[in-house]
């Protein structure tokens, strides 16, 4: 892939951000179109690479409003929550930056240089403090302060206890930027240090927006999926009474209306 | 002295005659040698032989033998020469008497133990078909496996205890009782559910995906984590499924004789195979294979279902082993001194995890896998197999409280589900007549736009669904075909919109 070295970044106002940390980065590289509005409005999505399906959701939503206030999303391009976040930035139009936890020369593999691919032709960006530089242990944490510097805002979405998300977040502290954790269920590992981030106060929750219910629409399924999303069609035809024959008819229907959607099995609004 | 002594050869399912001829000479040098591509099992004959002639009570002619198995260029495998040869042998060095004219139109078949007792022989159904169709009168065979042959009719079935007792029968001293006949129809229709499908908990579209595969032959892949039944479905699969008609069971029953896997005194497989194998299978394993060649799993689940557990486990060459059969419903097995094929017409069930840890996408346990590790393990299965499978369906999770609370409403039996799809299979009996095919999944391409006409709603929600879902042309057609069935299910000729959108449940997904 392409990419060039910023020119002296540490003049341009645009990467101000960066130089509060206490250990700036020498050198920056880049991929795509340099475009300085992207860093106006950054807001960092970073979270477990062992995303539930709870976790993608989560990001869709969360990632949709982002979008839709006009902020870029900046994350760490690692799969899981980092690279629903570029898909669903994308997907909603919008903007999105991926700080790369390894050198611009390393050879990505074929799914990761699609997902690249894409950001870039969606006029995002992909940099990196390295040229040449394998992935390592060491290479992620030290990212994250990258990730953290460029937002204003670092909203976590599914993290352990003892994550890089969690270098994230204490990095975002230091630097004083606010921290939103998305809450999840507590029976959940992967949720249990987003969760601890609200109850110690070190971030505040994150929860949807208001859902405004389309008019049109009023069958009592589509209330069930409005009231309780993330239910499967058996769940659904259990509550309700009704055949999964009957059900899958009006769930299609429903979907291909685009008022739900529809992920591995579960049936949330649209 | 010469003495002729008629039995069968296998090859595959083909049945050949073989013609014992055993010559016991008045001159010469004594010896006992077996001539006519004998395999080491047929050599090893002479001791068995020798020894239960003795052990018999008769003696064992000190002149000089010669067994020729005819034709001398047929291959022979297996112990079951061992009767023919220890007859002519008696025959032939005079120690009995016999209507030459009767010998001729008997069969003689059974492997020897040295005691002079008959053991279990595998082949027996094969050797009773071959008399029929060849107007043989009599059949003698090991009375363990003669029930296997009882369900031909037309022939008399003599079942051996002892080497000793077909003499005393020949010699006419002592009669051996025929085996009465059992007819195949009374045989069926005895045979109970393995598994009845209300014993499953939850899981109502994985049941609805096993009703329309069932219904309509198709293929179906299960898609969930470990835990959630998917092996039960799988298993209740046989009892949804029609029974076996007559003509049917014998088919199935011929592939497991010569497999050797009928049980004692077992006269019919009765009910639709369901098999399992292990991932560790090899590709001859499972679509046949040996220097004469025994049927697969592929074979052995004919008619039936072929349940592939964890099929990402299963290794890539025996995985695109099963292309074949698929598409055409038989396999072809090419040795070096062998050619047969089996018959291979099952339905697929496929269970997949959906990682290899199992719970990627689990609503409350996170999966350990990586990217890459999930990557490869979906690559496992080809695309080519991918496009056989019509049906995919989620098994998931299911809370204990939820079934409790709630059971009354996942009662539906294996004989209740079993009904629509009678009635199904008949509908499509029916409909495709001349076409040369059963089934809805068997439809191709120019089938499908000749029997599955749709309205021009029905077009405008699948148009819709093709841009919506990026379907490709291939997963558009199954999912007419799988339409169809829906609409077979429920006695309507027409396909309609509300068919096709159920049947969008269970395509395809990422």
């Amino acid at each position: 892939m392409e990419y060039r070295e910023v020119r002296d970044w540490k003049k341009l106002t645009e990467l101000g951000r960066l130089s509060g940390l206490k250990k700036p980065p020498e050198r920056l590289f880049f991929s795509g179109d340099w475009n300085p509005g992207i860093f106006e409005n950054c807001a960092a999505v970073v979270g477990s690479r062992r995303m539930t399906e709870y976790g993608r959701w989560s990001v869709e939503r969360l990632v949709g409003e982002l979008v839709n206030q006009g902020k870029t999303i900046v994350s760490g391009f690692m799969y899981g929550v980092d690279q629903a976040a570029h898909e669903a930035a994308i997907e909603f139009g919008g903007k999105t930056i991926a700080v790369l936890g390894w050198g611009m020369t390393w050879k990505l593999e074929k799914r990761e240089r699609v997902l690249a691919e894409k950001i870039i032709n969606s006029g995002g960006l992909l940099i990196s403090e390295w040229e040449n530089q394998e992935p390592t242990l060491w290479t992620f944490p030290v990212r994250n302060r990258i990730v953290a510097a460029l937002a204003s805002a670092v909203y976590v979405v599914e993290a352990a206890e003892k994550s890089g998300s969690m270098i994230t977040v204490n990095e975002a502290r230091k630097l004083g930027r606010e921290i939103y954790a998305v809450p999840g269920p507590i029976t959940s590992q992967v949720s249990s240090g987003t969760n601890n981030l609200i109850a110690s106060g070190k971030a505040k929750p994150w929860l949807p927006g208001k859902i405004v219910a389309r008019v049109g629409v009023e069958t009592p399924v589509y209330r069930l999926i409005r009231e309780r999303g993330g239910l499967t069609a058996d769940e659904m035809g259990r509550t309700l009474g009704i055949g999964v024959d009957v059900l899958g008819i009006e769930l299609t229907h429903l979907v291909l209306s685009g008022v739900v959607v529809e992920r591995d099995g579960q049936y949330y609004q649209g | 002295m010469l003495t002729k002594i008629q039995s069968v050869a296998h090859v595959g399912l083909i049945s050949v005659p073989v013609a014992i001829e055993v010559d016991v000479a008045s001159r010469g040098f004594p010896g006992f040698t077996i001539v006519g591509l004998a395999s080491r099992a047929v050599d090893e004959a002479r001791e068995r032989v020798k020894t239960a002639i003795v052990n018999s009570g008769f003696d064992f002619p000190p002149q000089k033998i010669t067994v020729n198995l005819a034709p001398a260029d047929l291959p022979k495998d297996g112990a079951a020469y061992d009767l023919p040869i220890a007859l002519g042998i008696l025959v032939a060095g005079g120690q009995i008497t016999i209507d030459e004219k009767k010998l001729a139109s008997c069969l003689f078949y059974g492997e020897l133990s040295l005691d002079g007792g008959l053991r279990r022989t595998k082949g027996v159904l094969l050797v009773a078909l071959f008399a029929k169709r060849e107007k043989y009168k009599e059949i003698f065979v090991p009375v363990e496996s003669a029930n296997e042959a009882a369900v031909v009719s037309e022939i008399v079935v003599r079942p051996l205890r002892q080497l000793a007792q077909l003499i005393g029968h020949l010699t006419k001293a002592k009669i051996i009782k025929p085996l009465r006949s059992l007819p195949v129809a009374e045989v069926i229709e005895t045979a109970a559910a393995e598994f009845d499908l209300a014993e499953i908990a939850g899981q109502e579209q994985a049941k609805r995906a096993l009703l329309i595969a069932a219904a309509g032959g198709h293929n179906l892949f299960m898609w969930g984590p470990p835990g959630t039944g998917k092996t039960m479905l799988a298993r209740a699969m046989s009892g949804i499924l029609p029974s076996l008609s007559e003509e049917e069971a014998l088919e199935v029953t011929r592939i497991y004789s010569v497999a050797g896997l009928l049980k004692s005194g077992e006269a019919l497989i009765r009910r639709r195979p369901f098999r399992s194998p292990h991932h560790g299978v090899s590709a001859a394993g499972i679509i046949g294979g040996g220097s004469n060649p025994v049927p697969g799993e592929v074979s052995l689940a004919h008619l039936g279902v072929l349940f592939l557990d964890e099929m990402p486990e299963f290794p890539r060459n025996v995985i695109e082993s099963l292309r074949q059969p698929m598409e055409d419903g038989v396999v072809e097995i090419v040795r070096a001194t062998a050619h047969v094929s089996y018959p291979a017409s099952f339905t697929l069930l496929a269970a997949v995890n959906p990682c290899p840890c199992g719970y990627l996408g689990h609503p409350t346990r996170p999966c350990v896998c990586s990217q890459k590790q999930v990557d490869n393990y979906r690559q496992k299965i080809s695309g080519p197999i991918l496009d056989r499978i019509d049906l995919f369906v989620r098994v998931g999770v299911v809370e204990v409280e939820k079934l409790l609370e709630n059971q009354s409403r996942t009662g539906m039996t294996t004989a209740e589900a079993r009904k629509p799809v009678l009635a199904a299979r008949q509908r499509q009996l029916k409909r495709f007549g001349k076409a040369g095919i059963f089934t809805n999944a068997q439809m191709g391409n120019k089938l499908v736009k000749r029997f599955c006409p749709l309205d021009e709603e029905t077009t405008r929600l699948l148009r819709t669904a093709v841009e919506k879902f990026n379907l490709s042309a291939r997963s558009y057609y199954r999912l007419i075909k799988v339409a169809r069935t829906i609409a077979d299910l429920a006695g309507e000729e027409p396909i309609t919109s509300a068919h096709v959108a159920e049947a969008l449940q269970y395509k395809q997904f990422g």
